[in-house]
């Protein structure tokens, strides 16, 4: 071990392993902020003991861009685009969560075509986001393969949310009481290709990754929480489900048209990281269900409500959430009556999905780090905001 | 648990006096803030409050005061709950819940740094975004930063 107090010496440089002082085996290894796992700006500082985790420190804020601050200098409207660039991969529930805090606030009703969109984009973001999410963890965990089968599909979704909302990733497609745009005439003859094929390519990527052998060995036991915990860490989505907890904001506060459609709430039993892994796999086929589902009984009518060129809400406050492909995503937001928000409070699942890391990781070895941060599915920008 | 008006009126039995002003569906109860674990703890264990969803403040530079609100959760009634309080603006201080619900101890460090409030027993009172040499409380209406560009201000049209 080289010695910390040179900097510049031998190997302690801020991104290797650094002697600590005092007891002989116990040493500090960072991890991050740049570092391939972290996928984003994060750090993590571990307390080691040989191979075995200690503790674990995590280190937030690279990205924090004050957005909440930035918020009470914008009109309702211009809020929008900033609620994209929170999670880069689940712009569509940002969005929702965000404009349905705002229709409710002006207690505004919204037609059913407009909640079937926002359903379908909801389903088709939460599909694309598992993904990016399959393909990544694929790559951390040394398998190369899933990755190029997960980006063919998810181009044929980036497609679909381009011809309608122009973007592929922060999107800004909502708008207080509906739709910048109708959905393209192309929209549903390329949904119905996607979920006629997209069913077996499930089944593929469920193979290929997450009943690997491999894998499974990596992964089954490793990182368990149990349900008591993750609620107690308000923990959400996926990673509070394989704790047993088939909780999901869809069936817990029904909102939109989710509470008249059909589908399952995968769980897991054991809350470990192989389940983290699988209950992702199977939402992806409810997803396909609820997307069949809606396309069936799309109605005709308007995009949106003609909402006021100005809009000023009530003084009042409200929240709103959705379940967002990581979990609860919430705003809180707080009018006094002028054109922009007094406050706006971002709750973000990977927030809390995070700050359980270090329960989680303690006795564990360090080689388990990159296989249970993986499977907490974190953006980085909507922990940090 | 059926509904609102039975999570209320549970409520009333045990704390007759707390004031209720409602948010959307959810009761929201003002209480003082030296009872606000006492009241979590009741709505934690006895009507199954388990997930406590978020916590933040409001500056109220107006009365000098900074506003606390929690809000929670249950699974089992599918209900939501808010707790809301005032503490002065200078030297607040506030009891940590982070020992009744373990999500609260981000969510207050965070609390702490934009808002500049004190935790009173918070295990690590540590900043979580906001770098160590920042001065001032980023959330506060009254925040200025030399770098921190003036917006144009938005004129009704």
């Amino acid at each position: 071990m080289s010695d910390p107090t040179t900097p510049t010496g031998g190997r302690a440089s801020p991104a290797t392993a650094q002697a600590s002082a005092g007891t002989s085996d116990e040493f500090l290894l960072n991890v991050g902020p740049q570092h391939p796992a972290t996928h984003g700006v994060l750090r993590v500082v571990v307390t080691m003991d040989g191979e075995v985790v200690k503790d674990l420190q995590p280190h937030l804020g690279y990205v924090h861009r004050g957005l909440e601050k930035l918020f009470e200098n914008r009109t309702y409207e211009q809020i929008i685009p900033f609620t994209d660039r929170t999670d880069y991969l689940s712009a569509i529930a940002n969005n929702w969560a965000y404009v349905m805090a705002v229709e409710k606030l002006l207690g505004m009703e919204v037609p059913k075509k407009v909640e079937y969109i926002r359903v379908l984009m909801a389903e088709l973001n939460r599909i694309n986001s598992h993904l990016l999410w399959l393909a990544a963890y694929g790559l951390d965990m040394g398998a190369f393969t899933p990755f190029l089968y997960a980006f063919r599909d998810r181009e044929e979704i980036n497609t679909m949310i381009e011809e309608a909302s122009g973007g592929r990733l922060t999107t800004n497609y909502f708008r207080i009481g509906g739709f910048i745009h109708d959905l393209p005439p192309a929209f549903f003859p390329r949904l119905k290709k996607f979920l006629g094929r997209f069913g077996r390519a499930v089944d593929e990527l469920d193979t290929l990754l997450v009943e690997n052998a491999i894998f499974v060995a990596r992964t089954r036991g490793v990182g368990i929480i149990s349900r008591e915990r993750a609620i107690s860490y308000g923990m959400s989505g996926p990673c509070l489900r394989a704790s047993d907890a088939p909780l999901d904001l869809r069936r817990e506060a029904p909102y939109s048209i989710y509470g008249s459609l059909e589908f399952e709430i995968p769980a897991g039993r054991n809350g470990d990281t192989w389940d983290r892994s699988w209950v992702r796999i199977e939402e992806m086929r409810q997803s396909l269900r609820i997307l069949r589902q809606a396309m069936d009984g799309f109605p005709e009518g308007e995009h949106r409500v003609r909402a006021p060129r100005n809009i000023e809400p009530p003084a009042g406050e409200v929240y709103s959430a959705v379940e967002g492909p990581r979990g609860e995503v919430g705003f809180y937001v707080v009018s006094d009556g002028t054109r922009k928000p007094y406050r706006v409070k971002m709750r973000k699942p990977s927030f809390s999905n995070f700050s359980a890391l270090p329960e989680i990781m303690r006795g564990l070895k360090i080689a388990d780090l990159v296989a249970v941060m993986g499977s907490l599915d974190l953006v980085v920008p909507e922990i940090d905001r | 648990m059926r509904d609102t008006a039975d999570i209320l009126a549970a409520i009333r039995s045990r704390f007759p006096r707390v004031e209720n002003r409602p948010v959307d569906p959810a009761p929201s109860l003002v209480v003082e803030p030296e009872k606000l674990r006492e009241h979590l703890l009741f709505l934690r264990d006895q009507l199954s409050f388990h997930h406590l969803v978020f916590l933040t403040a409001l500056d109220r530079p107006a009365e000098s005061e900074l506003e606390l609100v929690y809000r929670l959760f249950s699974y089992e009634s599918r209900l939501s709950v808010m707790v809301r309080f005032r503490v002065p603006r200078d030297a607040g201080r506030v009891p940590t819940v982070s020992d009744l619900f373990r999500t609260a101890e981000w969510h207050e460090r965070e609390t702490a740094e934009l808002f500049g409030l004190e935790f009173t027993g918070h295990p690590d009172p540590r900043r979580l975004l906001l770098p160590d040499d920042l001065e001032g409380y980023p959330l506060r209406k009254d925040f200025t930063h030399p770098n921190m560009p003036r917006l144009p201000e938005v004129t009704s049209t």
